[in-house]
C-alpha cells in the first residue's frame, strides 16, 4: 500500500483548516480535559484522605479502584449506555449520544487513575511533609495542598495516564456518543471510521493530531512537575 | 504563678507496650529544658504528644492555663506559638527563603515582611549566602540550621527540639549547637530532647529525664 499519498492527503488536510477534522479535534480536547478539570477538585482531596485516613472499609475501597484500572472502557461505555437510554434511570435527561455522555464516560474511566494515583502518592509521601506543614502552622487543608504539591511529581502522573487512557479511548465513546458527525465524532471513533470506508488521509492525520496531543500534554504536565521528586 | 506549658498524667501505650504511664512535667516560661533517656525511652514521643503530632490514651495538657485532652484534639491556636522541629527536619522543595517563610506566611504577614525576617533569620543561621538553593542541595548541618531558622522566624511561645545535633559531627555539629545556645539564652522556653552530652551539660537547662515511663528532674 502505498502510505505515501494518503500522509501528503493528511498534512493538506490539515493545513487547509478543514471545518470538520478541526471539530472533531477540538470535541476530543474538551471532553477529555473537561473531564479531568472536574474530576481533579474532587479525586485528588478524597485520594489525599484515603491515603491518610484509617477508617472502616478503606482497604476494600482501594482495591476496588485498583480493580477499576483495569476494567475495560466498552464495558463502562456499555453500563452507561444502559443508564443513560431511554429506558434507563437517566434516561429522563436524553444524554445519550450527545458530548455530555461521553464527558461522563471519560470521567469514570479516569476516576479510578486519579485516585489510585493520588492515595499512592501520599502514601509513598515522606510523613514530614504533612507534620512540619502543620508545626509550621499551617491548618490541615493548607497542610494537604503542600503535602500535595510536595507529591506533584506523582499526582501528575495520574493526570498524564488519565488523559491519555481517555483521548484515545474508542469503546465508551462510540457506545454512548454514537460517533455522530459534528455532534459526537471524537479522534478515536472518527479514525476507526475513516480506516474501516479506506479514507486512510483522514485516519493518518487524526492520527498525527493525537499523538501531537499526547506529546504536548506530557510536556506540559512535566513543566507543571518541575523539579518534583526528581533530584 | 502558673506554668507556660504542663502535662498531666499522661499514659502513651503502643500495643501492649506502655511507654508513659501517668507521667507528668512542667515547663516555666523562659526557661531551657533538656529531656534524656536511653534510646526507645519515649523522648520523641513525648515531644510529638506535647506538639500535637501524635495523641495519648489519657492525660491532659495545659498551655497558659487553658487545657485540653492529651486523647482527644490538639487546640489550633496552640500550633500558632508551641513549634516543633524534626530530628531530621523536612525541607519544602523550594527555596530556602520559601521554606523559612512558609510559617509567616500561615500567619497572614505581608510578602515584603516575610522576606525581610526571612533573610535576617537565615543570616542569623549562617545561611544568607544559600537563601535562593534548593534544600536538597544543602548538607545535613545546613539542613539542620534552616529548620532552627525556620522555627525561630515564628518567634515560638515554647520550642520543642528533637536531637538537634543528631547524625552531625565536627564544625556542622558545633554550628547548630551555638544557634541551640542562641537559641535558649534568647529567652524562648525550650525543651530538647537528645543524647548530646554537650547539651545536656549546658548549666542553664533545666534536665528531665524519662525513666520507669515517668518524668522526672534530674540532679
Amino acid at each position: 500500500m502505498d502510505l505515501l499519498e494518503p500522509t501528503r492527503q493528511a498534512f493538506a488536510l490539515l493545513f487547509s483548516g478543514d471545518r470538520e477534522l478541526w471539530g472533531i479535534i477540538w470535541l476530543s480536547l474538551w471532553v477529555s480535559v473537561a473531564a479531568l478539570a472536574l474530576l481533579a477538585p474532587l479525586c485528588v482531596p478524597l485520594g489525599f484522605v484515603v491515603a491518610r485516613i484509617h477508617f472502616p472499609g478503606r482497604r476494600a475501597l482501594v482495591v476496588a479502584m485498583q480493580g477499576f484500572l483495569s476494567f475495560p472502557t466498552v464495558v463502562v461505555g456499555l453500563v452507561l449506555y444502559l443508564v443513560l437510554s431511554r429506558r434507563g434511570p437517566l434516561g429522563a435527561f436524553e444524554l445519550l449520544f450527545t458530548p455530555a455522555a461521553i464527558l461522563i464516560g471519560y470521567m469514570v474511566i479516569a476516576l479510578p487513575i486519579l485516585m489510585v494515583f493520588t492515595v499512592a502518592a501520599v502514601q509513598g509521601a515522606d510523613s514530614r511533609i504533612y507534620e512540619t506543614a502543620r508545626c509550621l502552622g499551617a491548618r490541615p487543608l493548607r497542610a494537604m495542598g503542600t503535602t500535595l504539591w510536595e507529591v506533584r511529581f506523582a499526582v501528575t502522573a495520574g493526570f498524564v495516564n488519565a488523559f491519555g487512557r481517555v483521548v484515545s479511548e474508542v469503546g465508551c465513546a462510540l457506545l454512548v456518543g454514537g460517533n455522530i458527525a459534528g455532534l459526537t465524532r471524537n479522534i478515536p471513533t472518527a479514525i476507526a471510521l475513516e480506516t474501516s470506508k479506506g479514507e486512510f488521509a483522514y485516519g493518518i492525520a487524526l492520527g498525527f493530531v493525537l499523538m501531537v496531543i499526547a506529546v504536548g500534554v506530557n510536556v506540559a504536565l512535566a513543566w507543571l512537575q518541575g523539579e518534583g521528586g526528581l533530584e | 504563678m502558673s506554668p507556660l506549658f504542663k502535662a498531666e498524667g499522661i499514659v502513651k501505650r503502643f500495643g501492649e507496650r506502655v511507654l508513659f504511664d501517668a507521667a507528668s512535667l512542667e515547663l516555666e516560661t523562659g526557661n531551657g529544658y533538656v529531656l534524656v533517656g536511653p534510646n526507645g525511652s519515649g523522648k520523641t514521643t513525648l515531644l510529638r504528644v506535647l506538639a500535637g503530632l501524635d495523641s495519648a490514651q489519657e492525660g491532659k495538657l495545659v498551655y497558659r492555663a487553658r487545657e485540653a485532652a492529651a486523647a482527644g484534639p490538639y487546640p489550633e491556636p496552640w500550633r500558632r506559638e508551641i513549634v516543633y522541629a524534626h530530628q531530621q527536619p523536612y525541607l519544602f522543595r523550594t527555596s530556602l527563603a520559601d521554606n523559612v517563610e512558609y510559617g509567616l506566611a500561615r500567619r497572614g504577614m505581608a510578602r515584603e515582611r516575610r522576606a525581610a525576617l526571612a533573610a535576617e533569620a537565615l543570616a542569623w543561621a549562617g545561611l544568607a549566602a544559600r537563601h535562593g538553593v534548593p534544600p536538597h542541595r544543602l548538607s545535613g548541618g545546613e539542613k539542620q540550621r534552616a529548620a532552627l531558622a525556620r522555627a525561630k522566624v515564628l518567634n515560638p511561645v515554647l520550642l520543642l527540639l528533637d536531637e538537634p545535633t543528631a547524625n552531625l559531627d565536627g564544625e556542622a555539629r558545633a554550628q547548630v549547637l551555638e544557634l541551640v545556645r542562641a537559641l535558649i539564652t534568647e529567652s524562648h522556653t525550650v525543651l530538647i530532647a537528645t543524647h548530646d552530652p554537650e547539651i545536656i551539660r549546658l548549666a542553664i537547662l533545666t534536665r528531665l529525664r524519662v525513666s520507669a515511663q515517668r518524668i522526672e528532674v534530674a540532679e
